[in-house]
């Protein structure tokens, strides 16, 4: 790889900690000389239209698609997410994002009274959009969130087959407790655990620097894995993928099955061919599947009651109720710590009893929309488990529409590749 | 290494022919000179990260306004009547070394962040180029994908059905461990008052003793209507007897049958003593022995405050005594211990001064503080709570307990509103904003009128709706001239009494505030006035008492120096006072 795109990564990663440590307050002196302090001057708000951001983004996407399946360069495609860290990421402080404004879409769904900006609908539809027609060339090098962690993708390894189905389970879970958040009015969590938006803004609670740092360190071996294991938007991006018009392949032409990619895709995307022997014969195999597909209910069913059980420990993730429980422990003396939201809540005109009435009818209404989440991942097991028993066959060495990324870097490995370039500069 | 070397010498072998798509290119010096580089800044970026995390807890852990000498010097400061040049020039010199000591480590740690990340970007560029000059390179081995593509099928859908499993046992487990115990609407977080294990006595024998601070229900009047208005000190005249305390304390004395009950205390020793009431002889002290939670070291107080402000309650055969490092103790009449706990050491910077109060079987602590303030209600019989709420503001003022035409309250004075509880269960019944500043005085209440006053702020006369089950409390009136800072008023049928620090006494219409005199004295008053029959007495801090009619205009009946200076309130009990000078007890009979 060029030295170059690293030189500017490191330049562009230097803004990091400009203010990382902002979050340190210290009362003004209190001056009885008459001093008066001077009025604080902020920056002036970032003048960008959003018409430039689209613009962008469709300009990046189109960019990054004509890259990966035109000119199949690795090379322009980390330039594009170089440039994508700095404007979507730094320039832009990692907002508006096509990853935060799925809850924007969500909420104007589910909330009656929220409406959902024109620029945020563009911003969660294009990147789909364009997953449609080219692949996920978003998450190639339009999304900062993904540019960031490829920059540290240095040795990246490829996990096993069944600890990657196992970790792809996640992203559904965050996608399930999302909606769940937005239906049930606890916010945006996407937004408030956004692991690397601390590092666009240079200033976040130092437990998400920590978040934040420990992915992209897991990120140098395990690449990308707040984008492959974690991201909810991602999860959407997968499926429109999957339908593709036109997406990258690893070889440009037909596959010579040298064998020389199987390792080449960190991210596990490349589909081997498909062995002729089969382990069971096809009866027993329709058998399983049949018994499989009977029990899918039950799953469902299961999941939705474990759901239900456990909506109390869903319910703390409404501000509400965590609120609530805390008042009640510091009324009962079982908490003694001083609290910025005991001091706030006491300041305030609510009396607890108001609390505890809103706190109770929150965790009445949590108990059935956790028991919708509980059915929606057993839904996402069953079909998981669906999946990995039906057989797609597949002759030659090929790419995994969902999966894949569209990083370009499998394109360097084909020798086809090479003699396609070698062919054309003769 | 070795083996990794001949990889590399292995890998050299190959064309070094820069290919435009394919990019794999082998060199063993640059390599090996990017692996070093990588092992530095590795190693560096390791250490800055330690050295970060350790000054970031450094730094979080201090609270440079919090420094004891800043405190001290500050406190010394608030404590001096004329601002000393000296003293101020060094707490500006100390708050400035404050700031700068935190922004010097808040720099530091920002500098931490630079080199951690100047760390990590040559770290990762040292990566990339080692990774590119020793590329792995394609190497399939073994046979193409059979039955080992079978096996991590199987592998994964086992997997993918554990997690399943896995998700569902620790939702179940989640739900069944970390319950979400919230109390139903409509109810406080609580325990019902719980029968006692004692007796308690009643609402009128309460009255006839002096159970706690300024009185029966603490709110300056006495229950007897006669009270001694001549002696003498100096020749003995109605002094009936003068005894000494052996630790300092600005508590002042609650009496119950024949006992008197006081508390003393230094930065080291905290006491608790028990009078006859007839001799005046010590009957039990008892010194308090370290709490679990005592802390070693003392809190900072206000010199005038000291470690024993708060006045004691006594309730029948019980005793209560709070310090100010939130020891708690409670004596049987014989001085037994019964029980003892330590509050928490309040968060005060005069030290905290709120006295204690009882009603039935339970025990009031007004804990106001900076934060965390707390109103508990704890059982007399064995000290657990029966209730406890928050308070949002912090005060210095004593708790009140008023049988009003609403049932009996438990008012409060803090800092910004007059709060009013139900006793017995905690629920807060009624609350006025109407205060400000910091808050000593407590309330008065008189003619269905309770009446709050504090310097810096109004006075207020509160008066409620007639009709209704359920107070609503309204501001009858203010009074924003000179107002106490100490001294707690005192309401006579239809007048309020307040005694300023300044040396003031100034008597309001309570039907409309209007002033009905105002009468200045030599020196200024501390001493809260009570209420004995038709008459007010009030003592200022040197010592001399003066007695005049509860009415219009100032008719002094009586003035007389009690030989020392005073602080404490005195008890007024059938024909007899009790007073606390700085150094002693002595009991005035005609």
């Amino acid at each position: 790889m060029n030295r170059k795109p690293v030189a500017v990564a490191a330049l562009l990663l230097c803004l990091w900690t400009a203010q990382a440590f902002s979050e340190f307050r210290f009362p003004m002196p209190e001056f009885e000389s008459g001093y008066t302090h001077p009025q604080m001057n902020l920056p002036p708000v970032s003048k960008t239209s959003p018409v430039v951001d689209v613009t962008l983004l469709l300009a990046g996407l189109a960019l990054t698609a004509w890259s990966v399946l035109k000119l199949r360069s690795r090379r322009m495609v980390f330039m594009i997410a170089l440039f994508s860290v700095w404007y979507f990421g730094f320039y832009r402080k990692g907002c508006v994002c096509a990853v935060g404004s799925l809850q924007n879409v969500l909420a104007a769904f589910l909330l009656p009274d929220f409406a959902v900006p024109l620029i945020v609908s563009l911003f969660f539809l294009i990147p789909l959009v364009f997953a449609l027609y080219f692949g996920r060339v978003f998450c190639a090098a339009v999304c900062p969130l993904g540019a960031i962690q490829e920059m540290c993708a240095v040795y990246p390894v490829q996990l096993s087959y069944p600890v990657q189905s196992m970790l792809g389970l996640f992203s559904y879970a965050y996608l399930g407790i999302t909606v769940l958040s937005i239906y049930m009015g606890a916010g945006f969590l996407i937004c408030r655990y956004d692991p690397f938006v601390g590092f666009f803004r240079q200033g976040a609670s130092f437990n998400m620097f920590l978040a934040g740092g420990i992915l992209l360190l897991t990120g140098v071996f395990i690449a990308r894995p707040y984008c492959r294991f974690l991201c909810p938007y991602g999860v959407l991006l997968r499926w429109a993928s999957r339908f593709s018009k036109w997406h990258c392949t690893i070889t440009p032409a037909e596959c010579i099955q040298c064998r020389l990619c199987e390792s080449s895709c960190p991210y596990g995307a490349i589909v081997v061919p498909t062995p002729e022997d089969r382990p069971v014969d096809r009866l027993t195999g329709a058998k399983r599947f049949g018994r499989l597909l009977l029990i899918a209910p039950l799953i469902v069913v299961v999941a939705a009651g474990a759901g239900f059980v456990s909506h109390e420990i869903l319910a703390r993730l409404h501000p509400t109720v965590w609120l609530a429980e805390h008042v009640t422990e510091a009324e009962q003396g079982r908490l003694t710590e001083p609290s910025l939201d005991l001091d706030a809540f006491r300041a305030g005109k609510q009396s607890s009893a108001e609390l505890y009435a809103e706190a109770n009818a929150l965790k009445e209404r949590f108990k059935y929309a956790s028991a919708c989440f509980g059915g929606f991942m057993g839904l996402v097991v069953c079909g998981k488990l669906i999946r990995l028993s039906t057989i797609r066959k597949s002759k030659d060495y090929e790419i995994d529409r969902g999966e894949c990324l569209s990083c370009a870097r499998c394109f360097a490995y084909c020798p086809v590749e090479s003699n396609n370039a070698q062919e054309k500069e003769q | 290494m070795r083996a990794v070397s001949r990889i590399v010498r292995l890998k050299a072998t190959m064309p070094k022919k820069k290919n435009n798509k394919r990019r794999f290119t082998v060199s063993e010096l640059i390599w090996k000179s990017a692996v070093s580089v990588a092992v530095i800044s590795g190693l560096f970026s390791l250490t800055v990260s330690v050295l970060l995390v350790a000054n970031y807890l450094q730094v979080t852990a201090i609270s440079p306004l919090d420094n004891p000498q800043l405190l001290a010097l500050r406190q010394q400061l608030a404590a001096a009547p004329d601002a000393d040049e000296k003293l101020v020039a060094q707490v500006r010199l100390m708050d400035l070394l404050a700031r700068k000591a935190f922004f010097t480590s808040q720099a530091h740690l920002k500098m931490g962040g630079y080199l951690l990340l100047g760390g990590v970007i040559v770290l990762v560029m040292a990566i990339r180029t080692a990774m590119k000059y020793n590329p792995r390179l394609p190497n399939p081995e073994g046979p193409p994908a059979g039955e080992s593509y079978w096996l991590s099928r199987t592998h994964a859908k086992e997997i993918v059905a554990f997690v399943g499993m896995v998700w569902v046992i620790v939702a179940l487990l989640a739900a069944y461990l970390t319950p979400l115990d919230l109390p139903p609407p409509g109810d406080v977080p609580s325990a019902p008052a719980a029968e006692s294990a004692i007796s308690y006595p009643d609402w009128e024998t309460m009255q006839k003793n002096w159970p706690s601070f300024r009185g029966p229900g603490g709110y300056g009047v006495a229950f007897y209507t006669t009270a001694p208005t001549e002696w003498d000190v100096e020749s003995g005249k109605n002094i009936k007897w003068k005894t000494d305390i052996p630790l300092p304390g600005a508590n002042s004395p609650v009496v119950w049958d024949k006992r008197i009950f006081l508390s003393g205390a230094t930065a080291e020793k905290r006491e608790v003593y028990c009078f006859d009431t007839e001799t005046g002889q010590l009957q039990w002290s008892h010194a308090l022995d370290k709490m679990p939670g005592t802390p070693d070291t003392p809190p900072d107080v206000g010199e005038e405050t000291g470690f024993a402000a708060s006045t004691l309650a006594v309730q029948g055969d019980r005793v209560m005594a709070l310090f100010a490092n939130g020891d708690l103790v409670c004596y049987d009449a014989a001085g037994t211990l019964k029980w003892g706990k330590n509050l928490g050491v309040p968060d005060n910077h005069y030290g905290h001064s709120s006295s204690l109060i009882a009603y039935q079987n339970l025990l009031f602590v007004q804990y106001d503080q900076r934060k965390n303030g707390k109103l508990f209600a704890l059982d007399i019989a064995d000290g657990k709570e029966a209730w406890v709420v928050n308070r949002e503001k912090i005060s210095w003022a004593s708790p009140a307990c008023v049988p009003t035409k609403f049932g009996m309250e438990l008012v409060l004075n803090s800092e910004k509103n007059v709060d009013a509880y139900d006793p017995l269960k905690g629920t807060l019944v009624w609350q006025l904003k109407c205060l400000d500043g910091e808050v000593a005085p407590s309330p008065a209440y008189g003619g269905g009128m309770f009446f709050v006053a504090n310097d810096n702020a109004t006075s207020t006369a509160i008066k409620f709706n007639a009709d209704e089950k359920t107070p609503k409390p309204e501001i009858a009136w203010q009074w924003d001239q000179s107002l106490p800072d100490v001294s707690s008023p005192v309401c006579a049928d239809k007048f309020f009494f307040m005694a300023t620090s300044r040396g003031e006494i100034i008597c309001l219409n309570s039907a409309d505030g209007s002033e009905g005199w105002v009468q200045e004295f030599d020196d200024g008053f501390y001493v809260s006035p009570i209420l004995v029959g038709d008459l007010i007495y009030v003592v200022d801090k040197k010592g001399t008492a003066f007695v005049f009619k509860a009415g219009v205009p100032y008719t002094q009946m009586a003035k007389a120096s009690l030989g020392d200076e005073v602080l404490a309130t005195p008890a007024f009990l059938d024909g007899r006072i009790y007073v606390r000078t700085v150094k002693n007890l002595m009991c005035i009979s005609n």
